[in-house]
């Protein structure tokens, strides 16, 4: 009901009433004015206001003052509209929804300026919000229109211009389109221009060169001062026109590394975004995010950012700011960046104390914080030093992190999968405490998921718990996951959910020597299912895992070893050649290892069997295939091949 | 200047400054998971004694030509149990590491003296002196050159009144997965010796787990 937005309020002045609804409506062209001016000044900067104005249906209101002749009725009305918009999406929502957009538009053709420059600055709001129209830069006459506007004197015009680039610029063909309509030289020319349009410049450029090469190239030369220009204006005395500077450099340095070779760049960005960080307000918040681009994946850039202290200034942030959601997230997703490859940072992270902080954030009521903390977890878990000190397997995390895998949020179950994949690896017997906790349960339902990234993750931290564990560990999980589960999982429609299948078995089989016999239970599944795989194995890594299945099957007793022969070599020959043939051929080093490893553990001196295997391989044309490796470009498998040959010999009376 | 070559196993020189790839080999017996067991030698003028050591890969990341692993001491006369040590190893790979140790109060003749006990580093001793083997290309070498230093006990306090002040020259053999390696404290005795061999915990053949950080 419109009129409960009315809320009684001693000051008439400061209501959203249903009177002024009234008075929007008028035909009195003095009273509607007045109406206008009075909801813009009310609602200027004041969400709620918005907000309440937006409940008592307003915008259609205001917006259908756009119809009027007036000049000064189309400038309070566009005005208006723009406010409510501003920085606000329900705003744009109703703004939109009122059909305004199409009559902003026809304003910027009014013979009037000042009604052009209130429908520019009002569209200019609208296109801040991700809400709005996407704008066809494929069209020739919108593209014409948006060189109108970038190449203007008026402020306004070129606000909208680059605001529009922004929001609407995503794919490469519509960057190139932007590059080869001549945007680029209009937009270095803006940034010579106000505060603003040099601001609004250095976005657009940072959008447009984004992830495309040809257009960083372009930028760059375009004209000799444009780079230069852009390295200037991170000296800016404004803190915003610094960082969209960094940005933009940043941008061109992800893109193309040969324009920005200078390591004095690159420290002067980093103690320039470190700096930035300090900003209380947006620029402080928006600068994580551009630090966090700058350093991510870069070892040498993270290095930087180690000596340059960014530790200590990021630990400080950790505790001033975990009442700002968006802030509180990129400080911990640029604290991940850091800990993500250098040790040196994980140990000073740890020394700071910060883990406790971020142990705090996976109860955070922000999802996005919640999942941030586990990207962070994940990155510092990457220590082995302390993970084999059992760091990271103590309750205080464990339990936390185990609730996140029901997290209403996917990308946080994703994220915690994340973290949890590596904490389980603990070398020590800690493993027991993520199962008691319920986390092994959680992970075998994931492993069902019809996510494929789910069940991808979900396998691979089950395989990273069964590394190494014990009996009791292995059974209990193999109970849960059950044989036929895990049989279907090694044929999963995706590459990727197979291997990590593989290697979970790998694991299982591995160890103590009665742990092969997981491989045969319910009728040999398990194994039926890997030799199944194996035949039409489409990536080489699933013929590595799958041939260290076998191998490590093949490393138990004679049973063993002749079930995988039976893999190896089928009874009924259809008159393809084995798949062993194949790997052995391979170009994959790595393949031709895990290969010529299952057939050393196959004719082990030790065991009896040995000498009619031998016999069985050479009729199938495998020991032949490995005589012809003796020079393999691969020093370990050419050192497998010696010891497998030397195997052979040993049972073929020296003639093999 | 070349090295001389000594048989045709033996190491090449890096030609040019750019000397691209010279990683290692990645072995796979020395890759995450794997075991080995043998002894080191303490024995001091007073007596003749051995330990019964177990060693076991944890992490291995040739990219920055880095090792880790735990070792287990067994018959140490002053614990009532296993006395456990994670240890971090540095590869000599000639790109993150040389044979000269630059810390540890190791000098380049301590590093020198040590390493010559290895039959296997003998074609490279010449070059080692010039450089560090800086101008070494190992990758194509069969044996594996590395440090290991113990960084802390794993179930014994530092009151334990065992020593991890020290560390281990270690040379790892492709061929077969044997290690040897020498402890180097200037306070403990010298020369300690250190010999491992792969081990198939009960099994006839070789078992291979592996795991992955993401």
């Amino acid at each position: 009901m419109p009129a409960s937005a009315s809320v009684s309020s001693s000051s008439s002045h400061h209501r959203a009433s249903p009177d002024l609804l009234v008075r929007l409506g008028s035909t009195d062209p003095e009273v509607k004015l007045r109406a206008l001016r009075e909801v813009k000044n009310q609602i200027i900067g004041n969400r709620t206001k918005k907000l309440s104005f937006l409940k008592l249906g307003a915008v259609p209101a205001v917006a259908a003052a756009l119809d009027a002749a007036q000049s000064e009725l189309l400038i309070q009305s566009a005005a208006a509209l723009g406010s409510f918009a501003c920085g606000f999406d329900a705003g744009v929502r109703a703004v939109l929804d009122a059909g305004a957009f199409p009559n902003l538009i026809s304003l910027l053709s009014y013979p009037d300026d000042k009604v052009v420059d209130a429908g520019a600055r009002s569209l200019r709001m609208i296109y801040q919000s991700k809400l709005a129209p996407k704008y066809d830069f494929l069209q020739v006459e919108n593209m014409e229109f948006l060189l109108s506007l970038l190449s203007s004197e008026n402020e306004p015009f070129t606000g909208l211009g680059a605001s529009i680039i922004i929001h609407s610029c995503q794919t490469d063909i519509e960057q190139n389109t932007l590059c080869h309509a001549g945007v680029l030289k209009k937009l270095i020319n803006l940034l010579e221009g106000s505060l603003s349009q040099r601001d609004g410049s250095l976005e657009s450029l940072a959008t447009i060169m984004k992830d495309n090469p040809e257009a960083a190239s372009k930028f760059v030369s375009e004209s000799g001062r444009a780079l230069s220009s852009v390295i200037d204006l991170t000296k800016d005395r404004y803190p915003r026109t610094r960082l969209l500077a960094s940005m933009c450099l940043i941008v061109i340095r992800n893109t193309s590394p040969c324009h920005l070779q200078d390591i004095g760049i690159k420290t002067k960005l980093v103690y320039l975004l470190l700096e930035l960080l300090d900003d209380p307000g947006q620029v402080g918040e928006e600068a994580s995010f551009v630090f966090s681009s700058l350093i991510t994946q870069k070892e040498d850039l993270q290095k930087l950012a180690f000596k340059a202290n960014a530790l200590d200034k990021l630990h400080n942030q950790l505790l001033n700011y975990s009442s700002h959601p968006r802030r509180f997230q990129g400080i911990l997703l640029v604290l991940a960046d850091l800990c993500s490859n250098l040790e040196s940072c994980r140990s000073k992270f740890l020394s700071l104390k910060a883990l406790k902080l971020v142990t705090n954030a996976l109860t955070n009521d922000n999802a996005d914080v919640r999942a941030a903390a586990c990207i962070c977890l994940r990155s510092v878990s990457r220590s082995i030093k302390n993970l084999s000190a059992g760091h990271f397997t103590n309750e205080v995390i464990v339990i936390p992190l185990v609730r996140l895998l029901h997290d209403p949020c996917t990308s946080v179950q994703v994220a915690a999968l994340g973290a949890i994949g590596n904490i389980v690896v603990d070398f020590t017997t800690h493993k027991s405490t993520f199962v008691k906790c319920g986390g092994l349960k959680l992970l075998v339902q994931l492993s069902k998921s019809m996510d494929p990234t789910m069940r991808l993750k979900a396998l691979w931290a089950l395989k990273n718990l069964t590394f190494l564990a014990d009996n009791t560990c292995k059974e209990g999980i193999l109970l849960e996951l059950t044989t036929p589960l895990l049989s279907s999982l090694i044929c999963d429609p995706e590459a990727s959910v197979q291997v990590q299948a593989l290697a979970l078995v790998r694991n299982l089989v591995d160890g103590c020597i009665n742990s092969v016999e997981y491989a045969f239970a319910e009728n040999d599944i398990i194994l039926d299912a890997i030799g199944r795989q194996l035949q039409s194995a489409s990536k080489a890594e699933i013929g590595i895992q799958g041939m260290y299945v076998l191998g490590n099957i093949a490393s138990g007793n004679e049973f063993h070893k002749d079930a995988v022969m039976h893999q190896l070599i089928p009874q009924v020959n259809d008159g393809d050649c084995s798949f062993i043939v194949k790997f052995l051929r391979s170009n994959d080093s790595q393949l031709r290892t895990a290969a010529i490893w299952a057939i050393i553990n196959l004719t082990f001196p030790s065991s009896p069997g040995a000498s009619s295997r031998v016999i069985k391989l050479r009729n199938a044309g495998i020991v032949s295939q490995i005589k012809t490796m003796v020079n393999d470009p691969s020093v370990d498998v050419k050192l497998r091949v010696r010891t497998a040959l030397g195997q052979f010999m040993a049972f073929s009376d020296g003639s093999a | 200047m070349p090295v001389r070559v000594v048989e045709a196993a033996a190491p090449s020189q890096v030609s040019g400054a750019n000397s691209g790839q010279t990683l290692p080999p990645a072995c796979t017996l020395l890759s995450v998971g794997q075991a080995f067991s043998g002894t080191q030698n303490v024995s001091s003028l007073q007596k003749d004694e051995a330990w019964r050591v177990n060693v076991r890969i944890q992490g291995c990341d040739l990219e920055h030509g880095y090792l880790c692993g735990t070792m287990e001491a067994l018959n140490v006369p002053m614990a009532d149990t296993p006395v456990v040590t994670f240890w971090e190893g540095e590869i000599v790979d000639t790109k993150n590491y040389t044979f000269f140790t630059g810390k540890w109060e190791a000098t380049p003749e301590d590093d020198i003296r040590h390493w010559t006990k290895f039959p296997s580093f003998s074609p490279l001793v010449s070059q080692v002196k010039v450089d560090g083997g800086k101008s070494l290309d190992l990758s194509n070498y069969p044996y594996i050159f590395m440090r290991w230093k113990e960084q802390y006990f794993v179930n014994v306090g530092t009151d334990c009144g065992l020593t991890i002040a020290g560390f281990y020259y270690v040379c790892f053999s492709c061929s077969d997965g044997s290690i040897s390696g020498f402890y180097y404290d200037p306070n403990s005795s010298p020369f300690q010796k250190l010999e491992l061999k792969s081990t198939n915990e009960g099994r006839s053949g070789f078992s291979f787990s592996s795991y992955e950080l993401q």
